[in-house]
């Protein structure tokens, strides 16, 4: 198609009177402005080993300084507590198994009914008897005692009275604690939230599946969020959210999965994500966005942490004898990936970093931006 | 002994209860081959009624009691648990008629690869010491979910073959914080007591007393039935279980010695007669009866 004469005329005739001057001094702001105020990159995250430590059959340093900070660790039936750089506090074996907390755990046996809660350098708490097994909350400030039939569970002081004891209409299939709430999940179905005084805030039954049953269950550090898996044939994700009158489902959605065991799930120390085991591998629900994004790795989720202060996450899968291990934002861009072998893994935070631990040996990485 | 309306009463509640009890609603087939009881429905575990029966007879496979479902399962020695199992490693089929069955302390490993449905036939393990367990054996409890109560095994199991009565062996009368034996011919003081018992089954295939609880006990003084404790079931009322019926938590079963609580008798003066009757696990029964006079 030929152009408009008249047309090709007008426009050549104004780019003959335009000065050059005026394209120079345009494309010299262009370059200017650039230079002084130049776009933004993205800060790019750093992973730096800062030690690793062989976990020693047994330490105690009950002089170290009086509230300097340490952070637990749990490598199958070895436990303790590491200081931030990287000196071990102290270092056990579970008798049996162990009750670990932030400040406090109580190493039992399997058929002891006497029970002594230690610090986190091992000294000496108090002492006190309970037929079932013993149970800390996250911060250690609060002892259960779990019926060992898993019907019903007690709380007690720290000489060991009781201050209230529930029985449950079915056996206790999953269990969550944090701050004043307790949320049980039962084999009937019913998921209980319980106060601090004993009382049941909320009773919530699974519904939708063929057989009910509750097969993972999450509190919020906040307690804003609860969310369970239930159900057989299907199997659901359900997310409470708090509300002024109580809580009321915020999400369900349907599972792939065909779980007939507990699901392992728990939520970031902001309260922030959720992450949940799945057939595909781990997954990470974020509520406010409601979305449910699989990070694919094999596997059992063997642990998850949140370091860089909460802005990346870390989950672990286990798959016979190899571990894969993915560090990333919540968002999804994969930062660092690795497989490796190991039969005893944890995935821990400490000072708001990673703590990796595996076959006896404990790693701290931290993950700067620069 | 002269006939009273009282007795008239019984005789026609107890025919009620013949025949309108409701018959078993399913039975079940033994889990085990060898059967030796170690343990029965509604002893005193500490802090809680024994929600089950615990079965002996050393390394042995497990097989489910009805056609069933899995629905949950535990592994000690692999699986993921947020609190602690005193089951040790079990497994709970799902039944038709929302009956549940569990199956505890087997054998790590020995749970073999996950399934989703059994027949009796199949083996759901092996019979073990996992989790809170002196020794080797099955800890199997049922859930009856339309009822939402826990039942007595036994009550729907193959009848155990003819075995000894239970024993009834001491009686004791507690007011405060006096108790005293009570024989026959003892000369009491007028007032209030409970009554405590120490009964129990026996288990056979020992030497040595290895105590159960028997099926039910009761209690009557002068005809007049005073407490009947039955281990048919138990449920759970506003956080407690308690038996089935009742409001009988375990506290008020069991003294903190392990006797029974067999209810509060007034002892006015004269001369009176206190039967006590308990039904062993395999259904038979032993009656003492303790005759005593009451002085203000």
């Amino acid at each position: 198609m030929r152009p408009v004469e008249g047309t090709s005329r007008v426009a050549s005739s104004v780019r003959k009177k335009r000065p050059a001057r005026v394209l120079f001094a345009a494309l010299l702001f262009i370059v200017f402005y650039f230079l002084l105020f130049p776009y933004p990159l993205g800060r790019e995250l750093i992973a730096r080993p800062r030690w690793a430590v062989a976990i020693p059959a047994s330490a105690s340093s009950p002089l170290s300084e009086p509230g300097r900070p340490s952070w637990q660790f749990q490598l199958g039936s070895r436990f303790g507590y590491v200081h931030g750089d990287g000196s071990v506090q102290y270092a056990g074996t579970a008798l049996y198994r162990v009750a670990l907390s932030a400040t406090a755990f109580v190493n039992y046996t399997r058929l002891g009914t006497d029970w002594i809660l230690q610090d986190s350098s091992g000294q000496r708490l108090t002492s006190f008897s309970g037929s079932g097994y013993p149970l800390l909350d996250p911060e250690g400030s609060r002892i259960f005692n779990v019926k060992t039939d898993l019907s019903g569970i007690i709380e007690l002081d720290k000489s060991g009275g009781t201050l209230w004891e529930r029985d449950f209409p079915g056996l206790m299939t999953t269990l969550s604690l944090q701050g004043d709430s307790l949320v049980v999940g039962l084999l009937n179905g019913s998921l209980l939230l319980i106060n601090r005084l004993g009382s049941p805030l909320l009773e919530y039954p699974a519904r939708g599946s063929r057989v009910p049953v509750i097969l993972g269950s999450a509190l919020a550090p906040d307690g804003s969020l609860i969310a369970l898996v239930s159900g057989i044939g299907p199997q659901y994700l359900t997310v409470l959210r708090r509300q002024s009158s109580g809580y009321a489902p915020l999400a369900t959605l349907g599972l792939p999965s065909d779980y007939r065991r507990e699901v392992r799930m728990g939520f970031s120390p902001d309260s922030r994500y959720l992450f949940i085991e799945g057939r595909a591998g781990p997954g990470l629900f974020d509520p406010a966005a409601q979305t449910l994004r699989w990070v694919g790795l094999r596997g059992r989720l063997a642990g998850a942490a949140f370091p860089g202060h909460g802005m990346l996450v870390a989950l672990a899968s286990r798959d016979g004898g190899r571990v894969q291990l993915a560090i990333e934002p919540p968002s999804g861009v994969a930062v660092y990936r690795e497989e490796f072998p190991a039969h005893e893994l944890y995935l821990g935070n400490i000072d708001g970093q990673l703590l990796l631990g595996w076959d006896g040996q404990l790693l701290r990485i931290d993950i700067e931006a620069v | 002994m002269t006939l009273q309306p009282r007795h008239l009463v019984r005789a026609l509640v107890s025919c009620a209860v013949l025949i309108f009890a409701r018959p078993p609603a399913f039975a079940l087939d033994w889990p085990v081959a060898v059967k030796i009881i170690t343990g029965t429905f509604g002893e005193d575990r500490g802090d809680h009624f024994h929600n089950g029966i615990d079965i002996g007879g050393g390394s042995q496979d497990v097989h489910p009691v009805l056609p069933g479902e899995l629905v949950f399962r535990y592994d000690e020695a692999s699986d993921y648990s947020s609190l602690p199992r005193g089951t040790g490693s079990f497994v709970v089929l799902h039944h038709d008629q929302d009956i549940l069955s569990l199956y505890c302390h087997l054998q790590n490993g020995s749970l073999g690869p996950e399934r989703t449905a059994y027949v009796p036939a199949e083996r759901l393990g092996m019979i073990g010491d996992t989790g809170h367990a002196n020794g080797p054996h099955l800890h199997f409890t049922v859930f009856d979910e339309q009822a939402g109560s826990t039942v007595n095994p036994l009550a729907f199991l193959p009848p155990l073959p003819d075995r000894p009565p239970p024993v009834i062996r001491h009686v004791l009368l507690a007011s405060g914080d006096q108790r005293q034996l009570l024989e026959s011919r003892a000369t009491l003081k007028q007032g209030r007591a409970e009554i405590l018992v120490e009964v129990y089954d026996l288990r056979e295939d020992v030497a040595f007393s290895w105590p159960l609880a028997p099926a039910s006990v009761s209690a009557s003084v002068d005809g007049v039935e005073v407490s009947r404790i039955s281990f048919d079931s138990l449920q759970v009322v506003e956080g407690k279980a308690v038996l089935s019926g009742t409001t009988l938590s375990r506290g008020q079963v069991y003294d903190s010695a392990g006797l029974l609580r067999c209810g509060t008798v007034e002892l006015r003066p004269g001369e009176s007669q206190l039967r006590l009757a308990a039904r062993g696990c395999a259904g038979n029964e032993a009656v003492k009866i303790i005759s005593f006079s009451v002085h203000e």
